[in-house]
């Protein structure tokens, strides 16, 4: 690294911050469109942050806006996933990551529960069936089984 | 792998859950400039899709392109649709060699009539036959024409296979081309790029996929989603530009507080590709992010648009010789018509005076 | 070949080219043309030469005259001072002298630049306007005024909407080509019409100072 750190190249400075600023604000006033949106009419919005012209400096400034709000969830499934509401109620911070640990998507979710949260019918299904099975076999051989994940 | 399985199915399969399948979904409408409100239908057309046959030629070309594709070192989701693809043919990768691989190639033709997708990456020789570049013995201008015969589409994988690219590129010793400058009867779909970015790439086969369709393209050919925009419109370093502040040279003040390259040479505004957003590397950095400038290389003839550290505003001749010749010739038109007004003046005052 | 590499290409390199050739010819066919010669004695007996008092002079309206020009000679005033800003202060132009001669200079910011093109553009449709229903200008009025103003005019829209192109939903390239192309032709005009007062204005008040010198008239 020291021979990197040699290097002369500034990538912060005051311009940056207030250039993050500028970028930032047009999006949370989407944001704040967004709930109002959503108390009337439920109405939900979701942001795809990597479709903005963003720089990550940009993007850390907008998330560090929004804050870190009561509730965060864990996913994993093709790597993991963080599910976070922010300091503000029904704006909930969405990030995925792959088995790399690389985020592979961002999104800004306003609703009152983000949709991947929610169990789905065919997961459930196949989980009913494997449950019934369970219980036709009287419990037997090994543990409750696993949950898949990859 | 059984062939009739779908897409949904093979990932169930590998355990992936629903949410992970959703989880996927988002992640690859982001990456396609797919609105969020697009996942659901990207899903259902996913869940449903089935496996295509996929023969890719290489011509003219330097590998660049299936570097960037297959050397991707942790599981991606370029991985997952590029693993469930059946990729038939590709003979810097496949095991097969001579007479083999060659049969592999009309073994996939044969079972998969009107229904295989053509991968091309490099430009065709047309010059002298086409004798510059061959494979098993056939040129690759025979070996298009009887592979695109009966697919159902033609991905022109790189700007060489899109628009002539580097072979073509001035003084084109070979007659390079263009594979859209030789298939007129087949749908072309356009992923330029030196290389292209490889979710761009799995992108547009996702986009088949998903939607059985191919998608919308620009006036060269290009998918929307992913060339709707320039990069100069995307550039997080845009907002320089609208203040006017730009980097003079590589290492000024301004390069190292990352103002606009625009006066270095950057071709970002009349660049059409997904850098400013996808990035390269997982994400990590593109081109003007590093501090160069953008080189236009998904655009045609790239290589021969003047200096690649020459603005947009400057001519793409050089100026000196000429202009100066233009002078000297003015000086002397000059000259010689104030030679001749002095003439007819002087005849003028004789003519009074006498 | 896409139109911007047509207007970057030999459409600029000709329309140099022809200004090149043409501004230099009447430059050099102009100063090299000899004078009427005046056997009299000049009249004045100032300390400074009358030809650089007449370029003193002519840069403010007449007393006479003062009230009744105020509108062309302000605007005209500011205009030109807006023109040169857009000209020479906009960054990719300063870009463009900086390839075709070697010189550079600081520019300005790009708003600045944007509300001087907006002003300059305002001006010009004002001044054409006065141009198109003022009954002693339409008789002082000639095709060659009309082509150097759309000629002067054009760049400037052309040179906006670039800027602005996403708002358009044009292409920037498409817009560059077109705004380089308005200025090819205004190249190639510039030798041939009005717009030479840019190279011969100054000139041509110093020698009619000096003319008048001999007659003992105040220029």
């Amino acid at each position: 690294m020291s021979s990197l750190d040699a290097i002369g190249v500034r990538v912060e400075g005051p311009d940056l911050k207030a250039l993050a600023r500028r970028n930032a604000e047009p999006i949370l006033h989407e944001i704040r469109h967004a709930l109002a949106r959503l108390l009337e009419s439920g109405e939900e919005t979701v942001i795809d942050l990597r479709g903005l012209p963003l720089s990550d400096f940009d993007q850390d400034f907008l998330v560090g806006e929004l804050g870190v709000g009561e509730l965060e969830c864990r996913l994993d499934a093709l790597g993991k996933s963080v599910i976070q509401e922010t300091a503000y109620h029904g704006v909930w911070l969405v990030t995925h990551f792959n088995a790399g640990e690389q985020i592979i998507g961002r999104f800004v979710e306003v609703t009152f529960v983000p949709a991947i949260l929610k169990s789905d019918p065919i997961d459930i299904r196949s989980d009913l069936d494997r449950l019934t099975e369970r219980l036709a076999a009287g419990l037997e051989e090994g543990s409750a089984g696993e949950v898949d994940s990859q | 792998m059984p062939s009739n399985m779908t897409l949904g199915e093979r990932l169930r399969k590998q355990g992936v859950s629903r949410r992970g399948f959703l989880k996927f979904c988002a992640a690859t409408a982001s990456m396609m400039a797919l609105p969020p409100t697009a996942v659901s239908a990207l899903a259902a057309g996913l869940e449903k899709a089935r496996r295509p046959s996929v023969i890719w030629l290489s011509f003219q070309e330097c590998t660049g392109c299936a570097e960037a594709i297959t050397r991707s070192e942790a599981p991606t989701l370029e991985n997952l649709i590029f693993d469930y693809i059946s990729l038939d043919y590709q003979h810097t990768i496949m095991a097969a060699s001579g007479d083999a691989a060659e049969a592999a190639r009309e073994k996939a033709m044969h079972e998969n009539e009107g229904k295989y997708i053509v991968i091309v990456d490099g430009a065709i020789p047309l010059k002298d036959d086409g004798i510059y570049s061959t494979i098993a013995g056939m040129t690759n201008l025979q070996i298009l024409k009887d592979t695109v015969k009966h697919a159902a589409a033609v991905i022109s994988l790189g700007t060489c296979a899109a628009y002539g690219g580097i072979p073509k590129a001035s003084p084109n010793p070979t007659g390079a081309a263009a594979v859209s400058e030789i298939i007129k009867d087949k749908p072309i779909i356009n992923v330029p790029g030196c290389p292209p970015i490889p979710v761009v790439i799995t992108g547009v086969i996702a986009q088949y996929l998903a939607f059985g369709k191919l998608p919308e393209l620009d006036a060269l050919g290009r998918p929307k989603a992913f060339y709707g925009q320039n990069i100069h419109d995307r550039c997080y370093r845009r907002p320089f530009y609208e203040r006017g502040l730009f980097a003079e040279t590589f290492d000024d003040e301004g390069a190292k507080a990352g103002w606009c390259l625009w006066k270095l040479g950057c071709k970002g505004p009349i660049t059409y590709n997904a850098c400013a957003v996808t990035k390269w590397n997982y994400g990590t950095s593109f081109p003007i992010q590093a501090g160069h400038g953008c080189i236009g290389c998904s655009e045609p003839d790239f290589w021969d648009k003047g200096g690649f550290y020459e603005p947009l505003s400057a001519g793409t001749f050089s100026a000196g010789g000429r202009l100066a010749a233009a002078a000297a010739v003015g000086v002397a038109v000059g000259v010689g018509s104030a030679v001749l007004a002095r003439n007819s003046q002087k005849a003028l005052h004789h003519k009074e005076g006498a | 070949m896409s139109l911007l590499d047509f207007a970057r290409g030999p459409a600029l390199e000709w329309s140099l080219i022809i200004f090149v050739i043409g501004v230099v010819w009447r430059l050099a066919g102009t100063f090299l043309f000899k004078g009427q010669k005046y056997l009299s004695k000049p009249k004045g007996t100032k300390f400074v030469s009358a030809g650089l008092m007449a370029i003193a002079n002519k840069s403010f309206p007449p007393h006479e005259l003062e009230k009744r020009i105020t509108f062309q000679h302000y605007t005209g005033y500011l205009f030109h001072i807006m023109l040169f800003i857009v000209v020479f202060l906009f960054e990719p132009h300063i870009a463009f002298f900086d390839w075709a001669l070697g010189i550079s200079w600081p520019g300005l910011p790009t708003n600045v630049i944007t509300f001087s093109s907006a002003v300059t553009v305002i001006i010009l449709i004002a001044l054409g306007i006065r141009r198109a229903t003022d009954p002693v200008m339409k008789k002082l009025t000639t095709i060659d005024d009309w082509i150097s103003w759309f000629l002067t005019i054009t760049p400037f829209i052309t040179g906006m909407m670039a800027f602005a192109h996403q708002n358009i939903g044009v292409r920037y390239e498409d817009l560059l080509a077109l705004h380089i192309l308005n200025v090819c032709l205004l190249l190639i005009w510039i030798p041939f019409g009005k717009l030479m007062h840019m190279f011969l204005l100054f000139p041509g008040r110093y020698q009619m100072g000096e003319k008048f010198e001999y007659r003992g008239v105040k220029a």
